[in-house]
């Protein structure tokens, strides 16, 4: 009996599903496909949003819907008005009790830094969730055009997608004949681990007219020893700080003399929080390094 | 005795009722009424329903199973510092959930490839130990420290190759953590299950506990009994780390403290244990989500952070 009824009610259900689905379709829902090929389709802009990551709040406010986030995980500091908001936790472990409180309609997903355990707990409560994780220039563009599209604020979105994408276009024309330099980019110093040409970073050297010299390996992050370097011999090492002038970390290399890199001055340094995420402030980051570069070539 | 086991079987029911009243977001105690009445508002009926009830029997379902199989183990191995994971089965659990994540597979094939792998080590300890000469505990346990030695290796070894972005959901598996499970049924049924199977061997166990030679001398069939209380352990370990990863401590101390208050009758140890075990992993659960909420912490720190003070407290006042 229990089965029975069980079934009678799936087949209403479906009924109604489609039902309200056709209905919704009729007054034109939005529809984007996330990161991982997932269709989401929400039926009225998106009012309340969580970010759950930093990359993604940052993408939320250069879509022009900051404003309709509201919560964001650990470590969301731009832009600065992300730091009042609330947190919902770390993007490796979210505070599902503080996320549903909070009664969201769209989560922004991290595809692969958020727990898979979590987001499938997301999806059986039914919370649309939109997974991103831009790889490309294209890819940072186009993402801040599908989440506008989610949140009803295209006009701002489509604005912003297309200052960066012609901001990229112009460093693309401008260093396009330059001569390329092998250069080593330093992710992290103890273990040594650089990126290779899928990697974004590696995209940007690639665009500046640098050859990275780890380009052609097979993991996105490889971790390498210092001999592979020290043979490759980079005309310039690059890496992140913080504060984007000085770095300890690079000091190791000054005891290699033989380094072009180091004979001709030429560690270079990139304010990490452009660099790190695939968000807008990546065109400025571009900029920084194929400026860096230009003045390293010189030297050469 | 039935008192203290009635005491510790209140003790759960009081954790877990705190464990459902308590979470980073405040619930008022005549909305909690309300959705056990089968009332409520959608959210607070999903923050309990959904959220916090599954967690918290997930919770105590694994801490049970932890401190049962610790207490086997004890036994089995006549050692103080045995615990579920000694032989390597939480190791074998880690390379299976491991390779699973490496492969980019979802939660139910980590779940499978951990059960599979803590069963994997199982058998190869048995088969190693069983070898072609005699057995005896201390064979038993030196191969399986061994083999733990080695699955320690694989899973370093694999961290070291694996893509830095995998990195915090391998850490957070190896370091234990009740958020992962995602249905709380298998860790509550097979805890149910095996300490109502094995309770009419306490007795013999009780006797095993003396020296085998005793136990023989006795009329207990010894080889049979410690094949048998292996394969539980194993079976028991192997669901709890599938569950939420391997969350170590609880079933090295619970057993000991038990013994200390209980003294050491496997009828009421056993049993006790399950209740115990479950019911500090419960606490610890609840103030791993809520103490510095809405950040979580690995509830393994909670468990050794409550755990070790207790214990040496007991251990101090039992001179």
């Amino acid at each position: 009996m229990i089965p029975r009824r069980l079934n009678i009610s799936f087949v209403l259900g479906l009924l109604l599903l489609a039902f309200g689905h056709s209905v919704a379709a009729s007054e034109g829902q939005r529809c984007a496909i996330d990161d991982v090929g997932k269709e989401l389709c929400i039926v009225a802009p998106a009012q309340r949003v969580i970010a759950l990551s930093p990359g993604a709040t940052e993408l939320m406010f250069a879509a022009g819907a900051g404003h309709k986030v509201v919560a964001v995980v650990s470590y969301s500091d731009y832009p600065p008005a992300a730091l009042e908001l609330p947190s919902v936790g770390s993007h490796t472990r979210v505070d599902m009790e503080a996320l549903m409180a909070l009664q969201p309609d769209l989560v922004v997903t991290w595809v692969t830094g958020n727990p898979p355990a979590q987001i499938e707990l997301l999806q059986e409560l039914g919370i649309p969730n939109f997974a991103i994780e831009p790889r490309t220039f294209d890819g940072v563009s186009n993402v801040i055009e599908r989440l506008s599209t989610l949140t009803g604020t295209e006009a701002a979105g489509f604005a912003e997608a297309e200052r960066f994408r012609l901001g990229i276009a112009a460093l693309t024309e401008r260093y396009r004949d330059v001569d390329p330099i092998p250069v080593f980019y330093q992710v992290w110093e103890k273990p040594l681990m650089t990126v290779n040409n899928e990697h974004l970073i590696g995209k940007v050297l690639k665009l500046c007219g640098a050859k990275n010299v780890f380009g052609g390996m097979s993991r996105l992050i490889p971790r390498i020893s210092a001999e592979v370097v020290l043979q490759a011999n980079p005309y310039a090492i690059l890496t992140g700080s913080v504060d984007g002038q000085t770095n300890q970390e690079l000091e190791d290399w000054k005891d290699y003399s033989g380094l072009t890199a180091v004979e001709k001055d030429n560690l270079l340094f990139v304010p990490a929080s452009l660099i790190s995420r695939p968000t807008p402030r990546l065109l400025e980051a571009t900029q920084i390094i194929c400026e860096k570069l230009e003045a390293a070539r010189a030297r050469l | 005795m039935t008192r203290s086991l009635l005491g510790l079987g209140a003790l759960a029911l009081a954790s877990m009722a705190l464990a459902l009243a308590l979470g980073s977001v405040n619930v008022a105690p005549a909305d909690l009424w309300q959705v056990i009445q089968g009332e409520g508002s959608t959210l607070h009926r999903t923050l309990l329903l959904d959220l916090r009830l599954p967690r918290t029997l997930a919770a105590f379902g694994t801490g049970g199973l932890l401190a049962v199989a610790g207490a086997l183990m004890q036994v089995l191995l006549r050692n103080p510092l045995a615990d579920p994971y000694v032989l390597g089965l939480s190791g074998g659990g880690a390379v299976g959930a491991l390779l699973a994540m490496l492969a980019g597979m979802g939660t139910l094939i980590i779940s499978g490839s951990a059960f599979g792998g803590a069963m994997l080590a199982t058998v190869l300890v048995f088969g190693l130990a069983h070898g072609t000469g005699s057995w005896t505990p201390s064979r038993l346990l030196l191969t399986g420290v061994v083999v733990a030695a080695g699955w320690g290796a694989v899973i370093t070894l694999m961290l070291a190759i694996t893509p830095s972005y995998k990195l915090p959901g391998m850490l957070y598996w190896l370091m234990g953590d009740v958020s992962y499970a995602r249905s709380p049924w298998p860790a509550v049924v097979v805890l149910v299950v095996s300490v109502v199977l094995i309770m009419p061997l306490a007795r013999n166990l009780n006797v095993l506990a003396r020296g085998p030679m005793q136990a023989a001398a006795l009329g207990v069939a010894v080889r049979p009994l410690e094949w048998t209380i292996y394969v539980v352990a194993s079976l028991l370990t192997a669901t709890a780390v599938t569950t939420a990863g391997s969350i170590g401590f609880v079933g090295l101390i619970v057993p000991h403290m038990l013994r200390l208050i209980l003294g050491n009758d496997q009828r009421i140890i056993l049993p006790a244990s399950a209740l115990a075990g479950g019911t500090l992993l419960v606490l610890a659960d609840t103030l791993a989500r809520t103490m510095i909420a809405p950040e979580q912490l690995p509830v393994g720190v909670i468990t050794a952070l409550l755990g070790v003070p207790t214990f040496l407290y007991l251990l101090h006042r039992s001179r």
